[in-house]
């Protein structure tokens, strides 16, 4: 993460290759990195997807003067916000930029038809500062999972530097959710706290939660909300480092899951190559659904539909990834491998919710399923 | 039968009289248009017939309140400079139903049974209580014959009145006796409609489009407070269309009742002979295999007129199952690629154009020949998203009315025209201000109803079309991405305009740089994107050179065609290389649409090297690829016109002209 020196200091010096360049009726190159597949790499030691070294580069000319020109003038604006401490979401810089432009009429060949256009400049000067667009004060509406614990407590740096602290067992049934800042944020255990589960489905978690889950076991329990936000990554990312304490991953035995939630939430994306290295939590296992579960537990599955398209597509990914992906190859991981090549397969899938089969009349069978799993070592 | 009503019977111009709208007058304002069309189509048949350069005087006048409710009173007057006809032809022509010279002549004239004038006489009889006036002369009379044709419609015959000799002299030359020609005047009910489709200028200026030989002056009743005043189109080429000879009917074209009617003709000659004598495509090869067939043997040496019913049947049905040549393609008579050239500027100003006349070919087992012309109009009066203006032609005739059944505009509808860079609702005219004229000649073109306003829409012809309509897209296509490329020029100029001073100071806003630095900034600035508008100009010029030399090169490939065509003597010969053309046109059509689905984008650029200008058109696609406007057109591409694999060979593939005007 950077910070508000460091982009200003970042975003002027380029501002002044640019400006020399010109000056020199040189042509001025922008160069930012490659945020694709090919342009990754994984190390087990390193623990998530960071970038091989690939550069796109932009050179200045009659196609992408306007491209140059809109980034220059919204980052204009980034900086004016980063300077006075104000922050705005991507809509809002939409209408500060409509609102300068109406203001200047010099301006209004920069003039963005839609959010798309201007989101894609936010974009593309993160790449070109190698920064979250949360570096910009560009905030997205996105918190942590919902998240409950009755042993941990949190202290929050606000803007105006005073300090909030919030212990999660004084909450009652209310989830503790943080803003997308986990620098501002330091964890405190108040007694030991033996484990973290990172629950799929934040409904499966609320159930969890609501049957006992936190009362009966020293542990933190968290919603994912499906594929991680930024702000669930960050936040994991957070309880691994501070806490220290064993992590686990429980949701559905499918290629989606496994690809697009646990791979993103463990190891980062290829996407957001720029960001893994604060958004990831390398330290993550797999709990379940394992393969082996649906003998052992006699869980209801079922066969993957191969004529729905997404089904059908994330099977064709789950191949793909076992040829291409640094985090699948990794001999390390070779146990998450291996079970994407049972589910292309076998062709089958189980949801997480299949626990709760196992002894219908228990609705604490789920719970005790998953504490036999972490107690025994049944996890990847 | 129980009834004891009275059957009669009545004459053709009896039932004519009463279903007039079958032959154009169903409306007023069709009335005057169609007796204009009649009487001009006639005057162009017969100065061609003569080889006369045929020079026409149309004036429509109004003269009054018509007879009937909600019309005028209406004169057409149409002069020419023809052979004229003598005294005793007039009242055949202007005065009886199914009297013509052309019937069945297998010719690719205008007029074909002899209804459309005697029609118009009716009609004026009808409405206004007169006949046609008549002032006609030929090279033989000293003086000219001024009389009045009516129709007996109970007898179908005409009536010659008023017949007078009376001097007559050329036109603006008051000392100077007309040499020949003839003059028609009718007074009708009727309203006159000037624009539109169905106008009688939209007549007026097709008729001058697909005869360029043609020299027209007309004069219209005025619109508003104008004054009327001739109009003068002048011919465009001096060489009068030569009519090809007609040819005898196919075996294959015929029915048993024709077959047996047409064997009446010949009168005591042995069946060999008859047949041999009275049809094309009929070889001693043919007489001897149908002479195989059962009891057919016997009859090859019989006298034809002694021939039974039963005879006849058996040696039409041999006929039908022997194996013939298709009909020769000779009897054709198309306008040509250089006098519609010339004559599309006669449309009104147009930025470009181009032309496209295919070979002539079989469709529906019938000669016929496609000719097609695109031209952008140079003033822009419509709006973008009005539909081009379509002109349609049937033996050099304006189709007007009933455009949607017709199979010249199924064809336009079914050409993707986007692929050429026109927008186009799906299934729907293509738009902008565009003229797309199609001309089919054939000396048997299907109609669908007596006032041939409307071509029946087979497969076959259809697709013929279609293909013409393609290869004309596909050289319009090249000028439009001319424009396209020239478009991006400007936008390339617009953006460092627009753009380089805006980054110039937001940069120096940031680094709160001097004024100074400011200047210099956007002196390199402007240095830096100036190369690039250099280079994209460069670009553009030598597309543009391409595109001129491939264009020179088609249409030296074209002369030597014509001229390798023109060589061909043996009709039969000519006709076999047509039809085996033809074969592999088709071939051709299947592989380039199978090829087409796997490749579409490169279509264009193969139809422009098959087209004779291989280096050319490859050089010009790779410009155009720089440039990254090869994407937008795709190809809804063709082969060449007919005889592509021979082109090469033989040369006798006729290039699509192309053209510009400014």
């Amino acid at each position: 993460m950077r910070t508000a020196v460091q982009v200003d200091k970042i975003s002027k010096e380029m501002c002044e290759r640019l400006l020399h360049d010109l000056e020199l009726a040189k042509r001025p190159v922008l160069r930012a990195i490659k945020t694709s597949l090919d342009n990754t790499k994984y190390d087990h030691k390193v623990g998530y997807l960071t970038p091989l070294g690939k550069k796109v580069e932009t050179e200045l000319n009659v196609s992408s003067v306007k491209k140059m020109s809109r980034a220059i003038f919204v980052l204009e604006i980034l900086l004016r916000n980063l300077d006075s401490g104000n922050v705005a979401n991507k809509r809002e810089i939409y209408y500060v930029s409509k609102g300068e432009i109406k203001h200047n009429k010099e301006l209004k060949p920069l003039d963005f038809a839609d959010q798309n256009e201007s989101d894609a400049t936010i974009d593309f000067i993160c790449e070109l500062l190698e920064a979250y667009r949360e570096d910009l004060n560009c905030y997205a509406n996105d918190r942590g999972g919902q998240t409950y614990s009755q042993q941990l407590v949190v202290t929050e740096t606000l803007p105006d530097g005073t300090k909030a602290e919030i212990d999660l067992s004084s909450l009652g049934t209310t989830p503790f959710q943080p803003r997308n800042r986990p620098q501002a944020l330091k964890l405190r255990a108040k007694k030991k706290i033996e484990f973290c589960v990172i629950v799929e489905s934040e409904g499966t978690a609320n159930t969890l939660q609501a049957n006992g889950f936190t009362k009966r076991n020293p542990c933190i329990l968290m919603g994912a909300q499906g594929v991680p936000s930024n702000a669930v990554r960050g936040w994991a990312k957070l309880i691994q480092d501070e806490l220290k304490i064993p992590m686990f991953f429980f949701g559905d035995l499918d290629a989606y899951t496994m690809q697009n939630i646990f791979r993103t939430l463990k190891a980062g994306s290829a996407a957001s190559l720029i960001r893994n290295a604060d958004f990831s939590a390398p330290d993550v296992k797999f709990l379940g659904v394992l393969p082996e579960d649906i003998a052992k537990y006699d869980l209801p599955d079922y066969s993957v539909k191969e004529h729905d398209v997404a089904e059908g597509r994330a099977l064709k990914k789950a191949a793909d990834a076992l040829g291409n992906d640094p985090f699948f190859k990794d001999r390390r991981n070779r146990g998450l491998s291996a079970i994407l090549d049972w589910l292309i397969a076998n062709k089958r899938r189980c949801e997480q919710q299949a626990y709760w089969s196992v002894n219908p009349r228990d609705p604490q069978m789920p719970e005790k399923i998953i504490i036999e799993k972490i107690k025994k070592g049944n996890f990847v | 039968m129980a009834s004891a009503q009275k059957i009669t019977s009545s004459s053709t111009a009896e039932y004519f009289a009463k279903n007039l709208q079958q032959v154009g007058f169903s409306s007023q304002t069709k009335a005057v248009l169609t007796t204009v069309k009649e009487s001009v189509d006639n005057a162009l048949d017969a100065c061609e017939e003569e080889g006369t350069l045929p020079e026409v005087w149309v004036e429509v006048e109004k003269i009054g309140a018509g007879s009937s409710k909600n019309s005028d009173a209406i004169r057409v007057t149409v002069e020419d400079n023809g052979p004229g006809l003598s005294i005793e032809d007039v009242p055949k022509v202007f005065g009886e139903y199914l009297a013509s010279s052309k019937f069945g002549k297998g010719r690719c004239s205008r007029g074909q049974q002899g209804i459309g004038i005697s029609a118009c006489t009716t009609w004026a009889q009808l409405t206004s209580a007169s006949g046609a006036s008549v002032v006609t002369k030929t090279t033989n009379m000293r003086q000219a014959v001024q009389c009045v044709v009516e129709v007996d419609i109970k007898a179908n015959k005409g009536v010659l009145k008023n017949k007078e000799s009376v001097d007559w002299s050329e036109r603006g030359k008051k000392s100077e006796p007309k040499k020949s020609g003839l003059k028609v005047s009718f007074e009708i009910d009727g309203r006159v409609q000037w624009g539109g489709e169905g106008g009688l200028l939209a007549y007026l200026n097709g008729t001058s489009l697909v005869n360029p030989h043609l020299t027209l002056h007309y004069k219209l009743p005025p619109q508003g407070d104008e004054k009327a005043e001739w109009v003068d189109v002048e011919r465009v080429t001096d060489v009068v269309p030569e009519i090809p000879k007609a040819t005898e009917p196919h075996p294959h074209t015929m029915k048993l009742g024709e077959f047996i009617a047409h064997s009446h003709l010949f009168g005591k000659v042995k069946t060999a002979a008859w047949l041999r004598k009275g049809f094309s495509r009929v070889s001693d090869q043919i007489i001897t295999e149908v002479g195989k067939a059962p009891g057919c043997k016997p009859l090859m040496d019989k006298s034809v007129d002694a021939l039974n019913e039963a005879e006849f049947k058996a040696l039409y049905s041999a006929i039908q199952n022997a194996k013939f040549m298709a009909p020769s393609t000779k009897s054709v008579l198309a306008i040509g690629e250089d006098s519609l050239s010339k004559s599309i500027n006669r449309l009104g100003k147009v930025d470009f154009f181009s032309v496209m006349s295919r070979k002539p070919t079989i469709a529906d087992f019938k000669p016929m020949q496609v000719e097609v012309a695109i031209a952008r109009r140079e003033e822009r009066g419509q709006e973008p998203d009005d539909p081009a203006t379509i002109l349609r032609f049937a033996n050099r005739v304006p189709l007007q009315f009933d455009k949607s059944g017709c199979a010249l505009y199924q064809a336009i509808t079914s050409v993707n025209w986007r692929t050429y860079g026109l927008a186009q609702p799906k299934g729907s005219l293509p738009q902008g201000p565009y003229v797309i004229a199609i001309s089919v000649v054939s000396p048997f073109i299907k109609f669908k109803n007596a006032s041939k306003e409307t071509v029946d829409a087979s497969d076959e012809l259809v697709e013929e079309i279609r293909r013409a309509l393609i290869q004309a897209g596909q050289k319009l296509s090249r000028h439009i991405r001319k424009e396209a490329k020239e478009a991006d020029v400007e936008e390339k100029l617009r953006h460092i305009e627009q753009f380089g001073p805006i980054l110039v100071s937001t940069l120096c806003r940031i680094l709160k740089a001097p004024k100074k630095r400011e200047a210099a900034a956007s002196a390199g600035l402007a240095k830096l994107l100036g190369r690039d508008a250099k280079v994209a100009e460069g670009e553009l010029e030598e597309a543009s050179k391409i595109l001129a030399a491939a264009t020179a090169k088609m249409d030296a490939a074209e002369a030597a065609a014509q001229k390798e065509l023109a060589e061909a003597a043996d009709p039969e010969e000519a006709a076999e290389v047509s039809r085996k053309h033809g074969a592999e046109e088709k071939k051709e059509a299947k592989k380039a649409a199978e090829k087409k689905k796997a490749e579409p984008d490169l279509a264009p650029v193969k139809a422009a090297k098959r087209n004779g200008a291989k280096a050319d058109m490859a050089a010009a696609e790779k410009t155009a690829a720089k440039s990254k406007q090869a994407s937008l057109f795709g190809g809804d591409e063709l082969p060449p016109p007919a005889g592509k694999s021979g082109a090469k060979k033989t040369g006798k593939k006729p290039a699509p002209r192309i053209g510009r005007r400014k």
